[in-house]
């Protein structure tokens, strides 16, 4: 069973993710901030991450690059509240599995992550 | 002011007082008697005068001071002094306490009567002169101007003539002309005038009994003026408009002094037409300027607010399609989930628009297809056209080659362009994208991009604005006059040319140039 690791700091967020991608047979784990991300990369094994950006303690992109660092072959999806432009990196210098726009509704969650892994 | 002038008399000789005002009251003023300067003053607190005639040597207050206290009550009194003991320092100190003229006695009535007209006439002009600047709201100083015109040349009948917005001459404001035939022979009469100005600046032009003149005898129902004044008005050193003053009465010709009156009169109202232009330009200026603070405002409003909404939309629309999925589809639950579902994408659009309203970016240039980057842009207002039925026609040359350029800003350039060809066919139309490859004079390769519509058109005069930052011919609330200007700054960064050619009623067209 692949396992995926939720970051975001909204917890109605989390709540719609977590079941949305469960009910489809993957293992998920979700925490509220980049911190307790790394904490538990560090104890568990995970296929891939889903972090949100806008996160009100460590940035997201701060904590994708450091997941990169230590795991270069995690599968990285970024959540963004918008994209400003589409052909500058959403988190410089790190090449990103997918991402996904807020608000993004359960069947895009779905395919994205039916396509990564 | 009313047609009787109000005149005091101020001498402490009852039979001097008694004279004067006898042979005013003769000549159809109103007159008023006080005996000594302190009474003089006191009459001109307590009712409005036209002018004083004051003695000079008077027991208690004399002439000279009473002259000072007078025009401190009322500042627009005019007031004539009248010296026994002529002295030349006392006339010239009067002159200079503000006395409009002196006389010395004994003087003839007939002497009396002319300094009184003059004096009274130079009344008349301040009192105009005042209500004319007085008055800032265009169509309150077209009637203002009329009327006091009217008056001071003594005429049957005046008009104002002033083009409108397609140039063509119309009477602004008429005064004694209430007949629809009149209104336009005096309207022809104006035009030949016109067209016989050319521009040349004249600041009056006098026609005695225009229908014997030959430039003029082919025009229909003009032979009962007697003669016409005419009074260019001017702007920016070209005649932009005509006061046409006629006398109807037989012999009753303007004279000399009417040619001059007419021509200060002229100077004045033309002064006057300027501030109330200025006025309108600040006016519009103003509210240009609280538009563009309000775009700001609400700019920095929108960004904040998009993220703080963002997160509890997507909770909402990721938990609708939840329950949704456990739902049966036929069931009145699943029917309000959807509602709600549709609500949440209603929202997704808005905080979209409003992102990219609120976003200032950074170009990140690329190689970009022009006809693709077209095409894109209007798959995005496509169901807008068709709602507003435009079609869209398609000119694209194939084969071009690619610019470098930001394809986000390119798109936004063109949806603006579309957007704004859409608003200028309110009743449908065509809205017509061509491409193709040019040469530009220095041999250089270019992408030429043309939008046209078959809307309204813009007006010549304001061609040459539709770049300027907030210029916007579209009501408050609707545009914010920065959609071309964003478009020349965008056009500008990728090295290229943004053009408008317009005629009324022809349609527009904007043409992109941009190097290959």
């Amino acid at each position: 069973m692949k396992k995926i690791l939720l970051v975001d700091d909204e917890e109605l967020v989390r709540n719609y993710v977590l079941r949305a991608l469960s009910s489809r047979g993957w293992e998920i784990s979700a925490v509220d901030n980049g911190a307790a991300a790394l904490a538990m990369l560090g104890r568990k094994d995970f296929d891939a991450v889903i972090c949100d950006l806008k996160m009100p303690d460590m940035r997201g992109e701060e904590v994708i690059k450091r997941i990169r660092a230590v795991f270069p072959a995690m599968k990285i999806i970024a959540i963004t509240g918008s994209v400003s432009n589409s052909s500058t990196p959403l988190v410089p210098g790190v090449e990103l599995e997918g991402f996904l726009i807020k608000h993004f509704g359960i069947d895009e969650i779905r395919n994205l992550m039916e396509r990564v892994l | 002011m009313t047609n009787k002038a109000r005149i005091l008399v101020v001498d402490d000789e009852p039979q001097i007082a008694e004279m004067i005002s006898v042979a005013l009251q003769a000549h159809g003023y109103a007159v008023s008697v006080a005996y000594d300067g302190e009474q003089g003053v006191k009459r001109a607190g307590e009712e409005k005068f036209d002018l004083a005639i004051m003695d000079i040597q008077m027991p208690g207050m004399d002439g000279i001071t009473a002259l000072g206290e007078m025009k401190k009550i009322d500042p627009e009194i005019e007031v004539i002094i009248a010296t026994g003991h002529g002295t030349m320092g006392t006339a010239i100190q009067s002159m200079r306490k503000g006395a409009f003229d002196y006389l010395h006695k004994p003087f003839e009535i007939k002497e009396l009567l002319s300094v009184v007209g003059k004096a009274l006439e130079k009344r008349k002009f301040n009192d105009i002169t005042k209500a004319i600047f007085s008055t800032i709201k265009p169509e309150e100083l077209l009637r203002v101007t009329i009327d006091s015109v009217t008056r001071i040349l003594k005429a049957e009948e005046s008009l104002l003539v002033l083009p409108d917005k397609d140039g063509r001459l119309r009477v602004a404001i008429s005064e004694g002309l209430e007949e629809e035939a009149h209104l336009n022979s005096r309207l022809a009469l104006c035009e030949r005038m016109m067209g016989r100005l050319d521009g040349g600046a004249k600041s009056v032009i006098l026609v005695d009994e225009p229908a014997k003149d030959k430039t003029f005898a082919d025009l229909p129902g003009i032979g009962e003026i007697k003669c016409a004044l005419f009074l260019p008005l001017m702007e920016e050193n070209r005649t932009a408009g005509l006061i046409n003053i006629n006398r109807t009465q037989e012999g009753e010709y303007f004279t000399e002094d009417d040619l001059q009156r007419a021509k200060i009169f002229g100077s004045l109202v033309n002064l006057a037409l300027r501030n109330s232009n200025l006025y309108r330009q600040l006016q519009e200026t103003q509210s240009q300027l609280i538009q563009a603070e309000k775009m700001s405002a609400l700019g920095q409003l929108a960004g904040g607010l998009a993220h703080e909404i963002n997160n509890p939309l997507s909770g909402i629309l990721g938990l609708t399609q939840l329950v949704l999925e456990n739902l049966p589809p036929a069931s009145q639950n699943y029917t309000d989930l959807k509602d709600i579902e549709k609500a949440v994408f209603r929202c997704k659009k808005i905080i979209v628009s409003l992102l990219s309203f609120a976003r200032q970016e950074k170009t990140h240039m690329e190689p970009v297809s022009i006809n693709e980057t077209i095409e894109e842009t209007l798959t995005l207002c496509a169901r807008q056209m068709e709602l507003k039925s435009v079609r869209i026609a398609r000119q694209f040359a194939q084969g071009l080659p690619m610019v470098n350029g930001d394809s986000q800003q390119l798109m936004q350039v063109f949806l603006n362009l579309f957007t704004n060809a859409r608003d200028a066919m309110p009743e449908g139309g065509e809205l017509t994208v061509e491409t193709r490859l040019l040469k530009d004079p220095s041999g250089r390769e270019m992408i030429m991009a043309a939008v046209s519509d078959t809307g309204t058109g813009i007006k010549p005069e304001i061609l040459d604005s539709v770049f300027d930052p907030f210029f916007t011919t579209k009501p408050v609330g609707k545009g914010t006059g920065l959609g071309l200007s964003v478009c020349l700054g965008i056009i500008n960064k990728h090295n290229g040319a943004i053009k408008a050619r317009s005629r009324p009623g022809g349609g527009s067209t904007f043409t992109i140039s941009l190097p290959v």
